[in-house]
């Protein structure tokens, strides 16, 4: 087992700390997102694993090879690493035709030209590419570069392949396929990959693993299901899901399980944390917008609230509610009539945390 | 589909050495002799108290001591500052208008005007001043010409420090123009104009209150650029000062360094140093002036057309008098060289075709000494271009795409030329062959010309080549390391084809500088190793006009064939 392992990894910049302490381990086979807003670090996670950027503090080894390691002061420059990378940009070579690009890793490895030949073609078949082969980067379609740029990664065939936003450039449409797609050659050719994206959809439909990042930190390790159904900190729920967060006073709980708090105009909700260690005072209650109900429903806490505008989203409407002064998005079927109403929420989808650090 | 295998050896299995750094320290370690060899000896030079190359010297405050008693310093210094103010007070003024008008504006024939105004850039000032001295000078064609119709009296006189800065301010309008067409008028975004005129501004008054202050950072960058230049050039203040015994700094230096039978080294030494020190405090005051540069950023990207003034009723007026401006200035000069060159006598009270000839030029080309000047300025040009475009790739490369340690100290050393006026490059080089060993064997050969030119021009070629640079995105080089070529690999794969038409554009650059070159060879002059522009100077100073003209017809002409040839083979326009 080849596994990647990120210790206490951290990347200064004078003052600033774009990587903060990350702890990490990338399992053989694994398709592991890195998800965050821009400026949590998570590119730069990815160009310190690529040897791209060097990392001011911790180490990261890839089964026996150090990459890189702060405290001897070893670092692997990238041609070193062998891994396959896919810039946002694409980062083709706009003088070098599709297969020149495609070819380049092969060529710098000596493989014979009828060899390099034939894996190049095996390559851009691989990415439905292999009619182009004679063209140049400057005469392709957007998605098209960007399969010549995954085709260009993989052809040597390397242990591990680092992704970073590849799709943002796609138009809605064509990042769908592409989604799809990606994952496909991803299970076929069985290729460790760390993928990086701010798109929670990406990242919930591509992924076996999801890294939420905050401020250079990991906020949330764990699978889609249990990122997205069960959030361990008000990032994660805001970030992955839309949540409403609160301010909300609450008493002392120790351990997981039921609590109640209190909004600022008294109203009390019952609701549950997943992470106990709530100190008495300011808590955070995070709710989803279409886990709110506009009828009374079991085991549920009702709500005083001021319905707001609506916009219709074709399947639902989003309805603006204040809270005991406070905007909230809801996601309803029925518009309901401005002014004064009720919501219900179900204990278990009233999720508190501590106070945001 | 079948999984493709697993491909040969890893290509960093264990580099042997690191050859990426090996090279970057090889540049570095180039760069860093390359200027600092001719400037220690300069500054030993000021506190020595015998010429370097003489036995037995000793260390002595002497020289210093001696420049700043020297009455006629003050002088000098004063006559230098005002020339240069003048000048650029001219030349910004000229190339602001210009840039304005034509970059902006209907005036008509407005593309045509801007490559005549280009001319004096690809000139010599050498060859400008010439023009002049014939067309303008006490007894120049057209002075003489006014004066009969006047009665006698000349109209004005050239050779003072009024006339020597309006040469000088023509011939470097073109710079101040190229700066503030590129760097403002073009690129400004034209939405910003368009957001002044919906709030009400009139089209004069948005370039005004919107156009001319984000001008600003290219008209501080041109006039330092041109302030330095005035302070610099010789044959401006040699052909129309020395004749009126007024002296700048150059041709004080000059005098002392080449014209006398008994060098001053040490007073030429500390003199050089007053000099850099001019041009650095220039340098510095342009940095500080632009420190807070974001003010006047300029969104670039999208195409935008820039607004396009109309002059209404002032149309033709404009164009005529700019064309009138340009006429008697520029194209006047060079035609009265070439009228020159054909002529054995050039005065209003002889007609022309009486006294056409080809006499100097056969003069010129009888002279061997001429002939080997053209073959070895050939030569040195395309040697010196050369390995100057590659030292400026290699230099830029480390600067901008390395982790090298010291890439700032490497662009420091790469830029410091900027501060050493071409005359005392060729001095230092001359004082490094003479007394650092390893430098000897370059004397009496063109190398030593060579290593000045590439030193001397390395800013400029510098000056193409980095913006060339920016314009790659870093992810391109990145990418060709994941793939795994080592830095050089990536430059090689990557930087050097996409750069191409930026080395070209350097290569010529270089070559149509150092062919029309003078001042940096002046001190590195022996037997055998003439250069065009010091065989011109001789010949000034020998008197003889004639074959002078001839010789500044055919460099016109050789760099007029260059530059249309590298137009139309390559498509390279340089100052583009």
């Amino acid at each position: 087992m080849t596994e990647l392992v990120l210790s206490d990894l951290s990347r200064r910049y004078g003052q600033a700390l774009a990587i903060d302490g990350i702890n990490l381990t990338v399992q053989e086979g694994e398709f592991l997102t890195l998800l965050g807003p821009s400026g949590c670090g998570k590119s730069t996670t990815l160009a310190s694993v690529a040897g791209l950027d060097q990392p001011t503090g911790g180490r990261i080894t890839f089964g026996e090879r150090v990459l890189a390691d702060a405290a001897t002061g070893a670092y692997l420059p990238p041609e070193a690493r062998g891994f396959g990378v896919v810039f946002q940009s694409y980062a083709l070579w706009p003088h070098l035709s599709v297969e020149d690009n495609v070819g380049m890793a092969l060529k710098l490895r000596r493989v014979g030209a009828t060899e390099r030949g034939r894996r190049i073609a095996e390559a851009l078949e691989l990415v439905e590419l292999g009619p182009l082969a004679k063209r140049y980067p400057g005469e392709l379609s957007g998605g098209q570069q960007q399969r010549v740029a995954l085709a260009r990664a993989i052809v040597f065939r390397p242990p591990l392949l680092l992704l970073d936003e590849p799709l943002s450039n796609l138009d809605a449409q064509l990042r769908q396929q592409a989604r799809i797609w990606l994952k496909d050659i991803q299970r076929e050719l069985g290729l460790t990959t760390i993928y990086v994206t701010h798109d929670q959809d990406e990242a919930l439909a591509m992924s076996d693993r999801i890294v939420v990042m905050r401020g250079g930190k990991v906020v949330q390790l764990g699978t889609p299901q249990q990122i997205y159904t069960d959030p361990q900190h008000p990032f994660a729920a805001s970030f992955i899901g839309n949540a409403n967060l609160l301010a909300v006073k609450g008493e002392a709980v120790a351990e997981p399980g039921a609590c109640t708090v209190t909004l600022p105009d008294g109203q009390a909700i019952r609701g549950r944390t997943p992470t106990g260690a709530l100190a008495t005072g300011d808590q955070l209650l995070a709710m989803r917008p279409h886990l709110v109900s506009c009828t009374p429903c079991e085991n549920a806490s009702e709500i005083n609230v001021e319905f707001g505008a609506e916009s219709y989203l074709g399947d639902h409407f989003e309805q603006e509610a204040h809270v005991a002064g406070t905007a909230i998005r809801l996601s309803v079927e029925v518009p309901q009539p401005r002014g004064a109403g009720r919501i219900w929420i179900r204990q278990q989808d009233a999720v508190v945390f501590a106070a945001d650090r | 589909m079948a999984l493709l295998p697993v491909t040969g050896t890893s290509p960093g299995a264990a580099p042997p050495f690191d050859r990426a750094r090996l090279a970057q320290w090889l540049i570095f370690a180039i760069t860093a002799a390359l200027m600092l060899a001719p400037a220690l000896p300069i500054l030993l030079q000021v506190v020595v108290d015998r010429p370097l190359y003489s036995e037995g010297w000793q260390f002595t405050l002497d020289n210093i001591a001696q420049l700043v008693r020297d009455e006629r310093i003050g002088r000098i210094a004063l006559t230098t500052g005002l020339f240069a103010l003048f000048s650029v007070v001219i030349a910004e003024v000229l190339g602001i208008a210009a840039a304005l008008l034509i970059g902006r504006t209907d005036m008509p024939g407005r593309k045509v005007m801007g490559d005549v105004l280009m001319w004096p850039l690809y000139l010599s000032h050498l060859i400008f001043a010439l023009g002049w001295v014939v067309m303008y000078g006490p007894s120049g064609f057209i002075t003489q010409s006014i004066a009969q119709q006047m009665g006698g009296t000349a109209p004005w006189n050239l050779y003072s420090i009024a006339g020597m800065s309006v040469v000088a301010g023509i011939s470097q309008a073109p710079l101040a123009y190229l700066y503030c067409l590129y760097g403002a008028v073009r690129s400004v975004d034209a939405t910003l104009e368009s957001a002044a005129r919906t709030v009400g501004a009139g089209p004069l008054q948005v370039l005004r209150k919107v156009t001319l202050p984000l001008m600003i950072p290219s008209i501080i960058t041109s006039t330092a650029l041109n302030l330095v230049i005035a302070v610099e050039t010789l044959s401006i203040p040699l052909f129309l000062a020395r004749p009126a015994r007024i002296d700048t700094l150059s041709t004080f230096l000059y005098g002392e360094g080449i014209a006398a039978s008994n060098p001053n080294h040490g007073l030429v030494a500390a003199s050089s140093l007053l000099l850099m020190a001019l041009v650095g405090s220039t340098l510095i005051v342009q940095r500080l002036l632009l420190r807070h540069g974001h003010r006047y950023e300029t969104v670039k990207g999208k195409g935008t057309r820039p607004m396009v003034l109309s002059l209404g009723k002032l149309r033709w007026p404009l164009a005529g008098l700019f064309a009138a401006v340009l006429l008697a200035t520029v194209v006047v000069p060079i035609a009265g060289i070439i009228l020159r060159a054909f002529t054995s006598f050039l005065s209003p009270l002889v007609p022309v075709s009486k006294v056409l000839t080809l006499n100097n030029f056969t003069k010129l080309f009888a002279d061997e000494a001429n002939i080997r000047a053209i073959w070895n300025t050939v030569e040195i040009s395309l040697l010196s271009a050369s390995l100057g475009t590659l030292l400026a790739v290699a230099v830029a490369l480390v600067i901008q795409r390395s982790d090298f340690r010291w890439a700032g100290t490497l662009e420091a050393l790469a830029y410091s030329p900027r501060i050493v006026p071409g005359m005392i490059t060729g001095l230092g080089i001359f004082y490094a062959a003479v007394i650092l060993p390893p430098m000897g064997w370059l004397r009496g050969n063109i190398g030593i010309i060579v290593v000045a030119y590439v030193m001397a021009t390395l800013p400029l070629a510098l000056g193409v080549i980095q913006p060339a640079i920016v314009q790659i995105g870093r992810d391109l080089d990145k990418a060709a390391r994941t793939v795994g070529a080592d830095w050089l690999g990536a430059m090689r794969i990557v930087l050097l084809p996409l750069l191409k038409p930026a080395l070209l554009g350097s290569f010529i650059l270089l070559f149509v500088f150092h062919l029309k070159s003078y001042i940096i060879a002046i001190f590195l002059m022996a037997p055998g190793l003439e250069v065009m522009g010091v065989s011109m100077l001789s010949l000034w100073t020998n008197g003889d006009v004639g074959p002078l003209a001839a010789f500044a017809s055919f460099q016109i002409v050789l760099i007029a064939v260059l530059l249309i040839l590298a137009r139309v083979l390559f498509k390279v326009k340089i100052y583009d």
